[in-house]
């Protein structure tokens, strides 16, 4: 894992503007994948004509095709980076019946070294977050093979907006956890860092790339990312060991039990979210007498996650799984593991259909937790948060 | 296409979401929906030095329908073979009946936690079950009788709907037949034939009657949810300790191997931290099982 | 298999109930409710019902920290909170479902509704999900909302922020409401592509291209089943995607899967939608899916004569038959 790899910051390099392209098309040329965000071209005329892609193409992180460089600027790719180490539908292996006889197919896919350039740092760092599950006694092969084949390059933050709350929860916009670089945005182009051996490695490799950093530039780097650590903590603060102790205390307190109210548990949250990774496993026949084994997304807040064969489900309404929700990602998980199961990256506010605001409940609990003499009531009823 | 976000070739190297084959061998009706699976490893190396704890699942497939979550219903005592006991609910269980001795099925384990058998060396062990919740309990009985000198009493309570819902019938016989067993069964009011000579009565009534002493006491619960919820307090009357009384929580699995998220309550993943409890563990957890 | 396309289905003066017949005027049609108490304002009419005390919630909507969200409000006293304005688009009809008991636990609840979120609140009365007498209907006269509702203030409709499914909006003062608020609207403007056109422009093309649209479209489905969950109109207690005995529907987020569980749910939909739009909002992937909707809303329209409207008195083609209806077996 990057963790045990840490280096100290290396003295930044500068990327210019007129190289990426350049740098891009070498990363391919030497067998790498290079993952970045970028809308996407639409998918035919018909879409298109169809004004099927209304507002524009989303932003999201994909697989660069040749020619095509990321957008290393302000944006929030739709989806998270979750997706290039989970992917939401994944083959596990194959069977095909022989008579009484099963045989158990591997397939041949290799993972293919991979850079991705320009992450979120609350989508990178939601990846060392989620290893600590995926490797807790049995050491789940596909993520972290996956996670050993990716050099991961950050790009600091000017804060999306006021949903952003990755410093409320331990991160800041320049962050470099789950990270092997980070970029900077300044004049002309980008400051680069590497943070381990393995973005060490990719820089060297690419060294003409590369120019020394003027001291200018670097002032100017350090100087925009002190202000996005400002902006970002003035979105939310909290105590997140007194929010984490909290719920595991209150588990019946009324303020949880109204935060689902609202909600319709679709799962979209649980979708974009960086750090969600629940998922079921599924046979899926193709052919008679054969088929695949499947691991795909699943989410806690759908009815079904918890409804038993014999019919009785333990979280049988949306604040049971609301709660379920909140308090894995603020109390068991942290209890469990010492992480917050959150980068605050602020997607699911956003995305919530039904205006579910993570910003506004964490604020509501951590007055709970610190004042409860002037406690909100509950969510359902407005609050005061 | 966007997002690589379908990966449609399984990968080249083993995964610990690949089952073992299983031969199934024999296969009992206990009774009208309810089977037991009798099972070899065909890897022959596996078959040798398989090892496991009363109290331990496995998941168990049926390929095409999926994997199911069961208790090891043999004891460790007796490896070589695996048994388990399942009641058809749903798709896979309903699989799983498709199939026949000389058939394929899979078998991921063990997994989980398991009694604390050798904690209970020189005590009395108590035996509380309820219909199918005997499969686990079953397996922990064997444990105990395989190495019997090392346990002080042994009482089992067994009770189910009917006459017609008990399972591991042979067995009941054999361990009522046994003079260092204090055996009984009962059938809830009403699920009672004319040629029935066990008791008549809830399983928590008949315990209750019974009242085995706490005194250097364990005892081991598993039923239906309601079952277990009236025997608590009976066995509390009788002055077991919570710290003394152990059940295993029946919860939805997926993974087994406390990644996918499914059967986590309050701090817990029962199938890490699970699926045993002490009457203790459960009460601390949160009302969602 | 084409629909012909038809402009006129534009129209908003569409034949309901029997071929041939027009929609009655309103409020005569609602003898159930009586007239439409058009008295008051939001505020009033909530404050009103609460403290009446035969309503123990009213379900509205209110200013969050990101625009406009739901509402739950349960004391008189809070009413202040409600808010109309162009950022409404959520269609709360959605929160009557019976399956959600902790909003049934608040008690008899009063739906702030538009004129798409009264047609909702017709459909679930029409197949006996809900009983005229366990809702209270405040409708608001409705100019069209915008395509969003996370925005701090209000902003105007203009063609390229409106909602397109607004064009041509037939039920802008909704007549199926106990009561109806607010000033009265202007209509929706035009936007630069009405839904019907972006469905004509598909229709227009070669099969294999718009089954390639399609695939390309529902590739991207996580299958986090968001459209099912917001839609008011998706009430089973079992939805046929999450029985596995049998597997109707494959679970995992690949293309064979994606395109049963989209065509299906458009298919349960079909003569049923009252084209709120909110699946394709809450969807994270952006699908298009108000254009199946639209699409299989024309076949129904084509086909049986029949538009979903707000009036539950009216049968829909699915759950009802008529002898003159043309499949065989009826006769």
């Amino acid at each position: 894992m990057s963790a045990a790899r840490q280096t100290a910051a290396a003295a930044p390099v500068f990327l210019a503007e007129g190289e990426l392209e350049a740098l891009v098309a070498e990363l391919a040329a030497a067998g790498a994948e290079v993952i970045g965000a970028t809308g996407a071209a639409p998918a035919s005329p018909a879409a298109a004509a169809a004004g099927n892609e209304r507002g524009g193409p989303s932003l999201d992180y994909r697989v660069l095709p040749p020619g095509v460089a990321p957008r290393l600027l302000a944006g929030m790719p739709r989806l998270s980076l979750k997706g290039f180490f989970l992917p939401q539908a994944e083959a596990l292996f194959g069977w095909r019946q022989h008579g009484a006889d099963v045989e158990i197919e591997r397939g041949a896919a290799a993972t293919r070294p991979r850079v991705a350039l320009g992450v979120k740092p609350c989508d990178a760092a939601a990846l060392e977050i989620v290893d600590q599950v995926m490797n807790w006694d049995y050491a789940d092969e596909p993520w972290n093979e996956r996670r050993a084949a990716t050099t991961v390059f950050t790009l600091a933050c000017a804060v999306e907006d006021s949903s952003c709350f990755c410093a409320a929860v331990g991160l800041a916009p320049d962050a470099t956890r789950g990270a092997d670089g980070l970029l900077t945005r300044v004049t002309g182009g980008w400051l680069v860092e590497t943070t381990t051996e393995k973005g060490a490695a990719v820089v060297a490799a690419h060294a003409e790339r590369f120019a020394a950093a003027p001291p200018a530039l670097v002032d100017e780097g350090a100087e925009s990312r002190r202000a996005a650590r400002e902006r970002v903590a003035a979105n939310l603060e909290i105590d997140a060991g007194s929010v984490r102790d909290w719920i595991a205390a209150h588990f019946d307190d009324p303020l949880l039990a109204a935060l689902g109210v609202r909600c319709h548990g679709c799962g979209a949250c649980a979708s974009v979210c960086p750090t969600c990774h629940c998922f079921d496993i599924v046979d899926e026949t193709e052919g008679v007498g054969r088929g695949t084994r499947r691991r795909q997304w699943d989410t806690c807040q759908t009815g079904k996650f918890t409804l038993h064969a014999s019919g009785h489900n333990p979280r049988d309404d949306q604040h049971a799984r609301f709660r379920q929700r909140v308090n894995h990602k603020f109390s068991i998980y942290p209890l469990r593991f010492g992480e917050v199961l959150c980068t605050g990256c602020g997607r699911c506010s956003r995305e919530c259909h039904a205006g579910q605001d993570l910003v506004e409940i964490l604020a509501a609990i951590d007055v709970a937790a610190r004042r409860p003499e002037t406690a909100a009531v509950g969510a359902a009823d407005g609050g005061e948060a | 296409m966007s997002t690589p976000a379908i990966a449609r070739e399984p990968r080249s190297g083993p995964t610990i979401y690949e089952p073992s084959l299983m031969t199934v061998v024999d296969l009992v009706d206990e009774t009208v929906d309810t089977r037991t699976l009798r099972l070899e490893f065909k890897d022959e190396g596996l078959r040798e030095s398989f090892a496991f704890k009363a109290g331990q699942f496995g998941e168990y497939s049926a390929f095409g329908a999926g994997e199911s979550t069961f208790c090891i219903a043999s004891p460790p005592t007796r490896a070589g073979a695996l048994e388990c006991t399942f009641k058809t609910v749903g798709k896979v269980t309903s699989a799983l009946r498709e199939l026949d001795v000389g058939d394929t099925m899979g078998f991921r384990g063990p997994y989980g936690n398991w009694f604390p058998v050798d904690d209970w060396r020189g005590k009395n062990v108590l035996f509380v079950a309820g219909g199918i919740g005997l499969a686990p309990v079953r397996c922990v009985i064997w444990n105990v009788l395989d190495r019997r000198d090392e346990f002080g009493d042994v009482t089992i309570v067994y009770g189910a709907r009917s006459v017609g819902d008990l399972v591991y019938r042979r067995e009941l016989e054999e361990w009522a037949g046994r003079a260092d067993v204090t055996m009984v069964t009962t059938v809830d009011p009403g699920g009672e034939t004319p040629e029935w000579d066990g008791r008549v009565g809830f399983v928590p009534t008949v315990l209750g009657e019974v009242a085995p002493a706490s005194k250097d006491a364990v005892a081991v619960v598993c039923g239906p949810p309601i079952m277990i919820k009236f025997s608590f307090p009976v066995l509390d009357g009788l002055g077991f300790a919570d710290d003394d009384v152990f059940t295993t929580l029946e919860m939805r699995m997926k993974c087994g191997v406390g990644k996918c998220g499914r059967c986590n309550i309050g701090q817990v993943y029962v199938c890490k931290d699970g699926p045993v409890f002490s009457a203790t563990e459960l009460k601390a957890l949160p009302p969602e099982y | 298999m084409t629909e012909p396309h038809d402009a006129a289905v534009d129209a908003p003066e569409v034949a309901t109930g029997a071929p041939g017949t027009a929609r009655p005027a309103a409020p005569d049609r609602y003898p159930e409710t009586g007239a439409r108490d058009e008295t008051g304002d939001l505020h009033g009419v909530a404050r009103e019902v609460l403290t009446k005390g035969d309503v123990g919630v009213v379900i509205g909507w209110e200013e969050g920290r990101r625009g406009v969200r739901p509402a739950f409000v349960t004391a008189a006293d809070d009413v202040e909170r409600l808010v109309f304005d162009t950022r409404c688009v959520h269609n709360l009809v959605t929160y009557l479902n019976p399956r959600r008991a902790q909003i049934a636990a608040l008690g008899r609840a009063a739906v702030v509704v538009k004129g798409c979120d009264a047609k909702a609140a017709a459909g679930l009365l029409r197949e006996a999900q809900l009983r005229r007498d366990q809702v209270v209907l405040i409708g608001v006269r409705c100019g069209g909302v915008l395509e969003v509702a996370d925005l701090d203030e209000p902003a105007a409709l203009t063609p390229e922020t409106v909602s397109p499914r607004c064009f041509r909006c037939d039920n802008r003062e909704p007549h199926l409401v106990d009561y109806l608020v607010g000033e009265p609207q202007e209509e929706p403007p035009r936007p630069p592509q009405t839904v019907d056109e972006r469905v004509a422009a598909l229709d227009e093309l070669p099969a294999a291209e718009r089954w390639e649209f399609w695939t390309e479209q529902f590739s991207r489905c996580v299958r986090c089943y968001a459209c099912r969950q917001v839609c008011p109109l998706c009430v089973c207690e079992r939805c046929v995607a999450d029985k596995s005995v049998p597997q109707w529907i494959d679970s995992a987020s690949h293309p064979r899967g994606n395109l049963s569980w989209n065509l299906t749910r458009a298919l349960h939909l079909a003569g049923r939608c009252v084209e709120c739009g909110e699946c394709e909002r809450a969807c994270p992937s952006g699908l298009p899916l108000t254009l199946l909707n639209r699409k299989l809303a024309q076949t129904v329209r084509h086909r049986f004569g029949y538009v979903a409207g707000d009036d539950p008195e009216v049968p829909a083609p699915v759950g009802d038959y008529r002898l003159d209806d043309t499949e065989e077996f009826i006769r």
